[in-house]
């Protein structure tokens, strides 16, 4: 079911939301967010450190960061980290990284020691963004631990699990350890040629990347691939213009399928023949940046569509006319900075962070 | 209790618990972006909590992970945690199979039911195969793109076997939606990958003619042209050889009201890779086209110009190509 188109005369209950980015509504909306969550998002209590993420980096991008309590939550983050007792457990197989919440963190009741890690890939790339967005420089972080337990995530294949008490293993964990090396600025803990050798499998017949082997190529998955590859080192600027042999993946076939995301309404689908959702405008939005090939997009048409995913409650919506999460108004911001709106700051594509902070400014 | 958990009672009144301290979550001084947790929530997690601590793997603690799992089906610890009591039980794994069916009817779009049964049919090994077909098959006629059920299917397929009528099926599928990208994508996995069948290679001309047909049907569908494309991975040679893929591009050239868009692309990529054009598809790039032009010569700058003005959306990166053609290229 659509909309009427934005910005037509049935639109006049609220002409400002078709027309324009209503930072101050999304800021508003973040900020309520940050002091409660509603119910409907208990279940992910489990990562409450992705929705945190959401949150100070998405107030980052709009410029609005200062307005938080910077150490109350470099404290509440640092507290999630899991420690080993000593330095010898670090080759037990376990990852000490970050916990999502308490809900993956025990504490025996006798003593006041965190027991039972259950430190996550996803939430370790979290935990590290919020720090660097509210200013930090990690060094509080036992970035030791992390780095040398990160190997015991990484698979035979060159793929990796997010904890090591055993899940499913596709393209996003890859991206996370990679992610993390870069922001350690330290790449001990990972074989990348191993994690390269994977991404490659990972490509489709289409150009496009599947989450796994195989796999529909998908466009958070495609993001995955080149980020991962980009913060490994081995794809560069200027890519389109060098010889196609010179690439480990296909870029024309990858470059065109991108391309071809952008539908008719403007916005970007995830697949071929699926519906346009307004977090692929960052995710392959994102692959065409770092290609150095956004300026290929309809800006305008994608502008508009991701309008009619704006809410008038602040934030975005995975579809027009919905309500506003999360997770889709960090993207739509995201897709914002890409776009270049003005009063955001520019992000760092390939990590999800703002650039000014991913350079330690 | 049922397995969706619906709470009855609280647990603090039960009295099969009345022997448990429930262990409330410390979420320290400040907590960042606190999330409004329901009374049931908390209290079954502050009981969960008492019997991980506990390690306590018995049958109420089995029926405490579901209740949990109902409310928190993303908790991976607590997904684990019952993996270890199922263990410890030696449970029987084809009824944890029947307990995922109806937490995944309610949750079919979170890793770690795909997880869980991946690692129970794992370990059933080959007794789970027919049985994981038929599931992924059934939420397929609720949502023939699910890519859970896709990752999931595929791993059953490598793992566990299964092949002989994953063709038909895709075929099935393809029947009901020929635009369904999943399936086309599957269809690819059986022909590369089977190991009933001869490999991409053999299966390379029948595989053509039925995408053509496809084509055909719709010329604006992406799905069968890219798995054209895909066909003849690192082989462009052949591509650029293939007559029938040269005349099905003529013939959807040809063809009135209907997009064009990927016909030419597909072109502009055989010219970009040697093709000698005929007449014939010189004047059927020329018709597309208001310009007299000059004969024999810039038929890809050509048709650079006429996906400019049919797929407009992407007019800069149609540009960027008659650009940057290869300078040998007609």
């Amino acid at each position: 079911m659509e909309d009427s188109p934005p910005g037509s005369s049935s639109d006049s209950n609220s002409p400002s939301r078709a027309e324009s980015f209503d930072r101050d509504r999304h800021v508003f909306f973040l900020q309520m967010m940050y002091q409660l969550m509603p119910s409907q998002y208990q279940g992910q209590e489990i990562n409450r450190l992705t929705l945190a993420y959401f949150a100070v980096s998405g107030l980052h991008v709009l410029r609005s960061v200062d307005s938080l309590h910077k150490e109350e939550i470099i404290s509440w983050v640092l507290s999630l980290q899991a420690h080993p007792k000593n330095e010898a457990l670090l080759n037990d197989g376990q990852f000490y990284g970050f916990h999502g919440s308490r809900s993956s963190q025990f504490q025996k009741i006798d003593n006041g020691v965190w027991t039972a890690n259950g430190s996550h890939l996803a939430s370790t790339y979290c935990a590290l963004a919020i720090l660097k967005t509210v200013g930090n420089d990690l060094s509080v972080t036992d970035s030791e631990s992390i780095l040398k337990s990160l190997k015991h995530l990484q698979q035979p294949d060159g793929s990796f699990m997010p904890i090591h008490s055993g899940a499913e293993t596709d393209l996003r964990f890859v991206y996370c350890a990679a992610a993390i090396s870069s922001m350690l600025g330290n790449w001990s803990g990972m074989d990348r040629e191993m994690a390269k050798e994977y991404i490659i499998n990972c490509q489709s017949y289409d150009g496009g990347f599947g989450l796994t082997p195989g796999s529909e190529s998908h466009g958070g998955a495609t993001y995955c691939a080149v980020a991962s590859l980009q913060l490994m080192g081995y794809i560069e600027d200027g890519l389109l213009s060098k010889s196609a042999s010179s690439c480990i993946i296909d870029v024309p076939l990858l470059l065109d399928w991108s391309l071809q995301r952008q539908a008719a309404d403007g916005g970007f689908q995830g697949r071929p023949n699926k519906p346009t959702d307004t977090c692929y405008a960052f995710w392959v939005g994102g692959v065409l940046r770092i290609l150095g090939a956004y300026q290929f997009i309809d800006e305008t048409a994608l502008r508009k569509f991701l309008l009619t995913c704006q809410s008038e409650y602040g934030g975005f919506s995975k579809l027009p006319g919905q309500l506003p999460d999360l997770y889709h108004s960090f993207y739509g911001f995201s897709a914002f900075s890409l776009l270049e709106e003005p009063g955001l700051h520019p992000i760092r594509i390939e990590l999800g962070i703002a650039d000014n902070v991913a350079i330690g400014l | 209790m049922n397995s969706h958990g619906d709470h009855k009672m609280p647990l603090s009144q039960r009295p099969e618990w009345s022997d448990v301290t429930p262990v409330p979550q410390e979420d320290g001084p400040n907590p960042v972006l606190p999330i409004s947790l329901t009374d049931d929530f908390r209290e079954t997690m502050d009981y969960f909590r008492a019997v991980y601590l506990a390690d306590e793997r018995s049958p109420r603690a089995l029926g405490l992970t579901a209740e949990a799992i109902a409310l928190n089906a993303a908790n991976y610890t607590v997904w684990q945690f019952r993996r270890l009591i199922l263990e410890s039980l030696e449970a029987d794994l084809h009824e944890e199979l029947d307990f995922v069916d109806v937490v995944a009817s309610s949750n079919s779009k979170n890793y770690q039911i795909w997880h869980h049964r991946r690692w129970a049919a794992e370990k059933l090994g080959a007794e789970a195969t027919s049985r994981e077909l038929e599931f992924t098959k059934k939420v397929f006629s609720a949502d023939a793109k699910h890519y859970h059920a896709w990752s999931h299917r595929q791993w059953v397929l490598q793992a566990l076997g299964g092949w002989e009528d994953e063709l038909a099926y895709c075929q099935q599928l393809l029947e009901v939606d020929i635009f369904n990208n999943s399936a086309w994508n599957q269809r690819y996995f059986v022909i590369t990958r089977s190991p009933l069948l001869g490999g991409l290679e053999t299966m390379r001309d029948s595989e053509v003619s039925y995408t053509a047909e496809a084509i055909i049907s719709k010329p604006e569908n992406e799905s069968p042209w890219r798995y054209l494309r895909g066909l003849f991975k690192n082989d462009m040679q052949s591509l650029v050889n293939d007559p029938q893929v040269l005349s099905l591009c003529l013939t959807v050239l040809k063809a009135e009201n209907v997009s064009h868009v990927f016909a030419l692309s597909m072109l502009l990529d055989l010219l970009c890779h040697g093709l000698q054009p005929s007449e014939e598809l010189k004047n059927a790039i020329r018709a597309l086209t208001s310009e007299a032009g000059p004969p024999g010569s810039d038929l890809a700058r050509t048709v650079c110009s006429v996906l400019e003005r049919v797929d407009p959306m992407r007019i800069n990166y149609w540009k960027w190509r008659k650009s940057t053609l290869p300078s040998q290229v007609v």
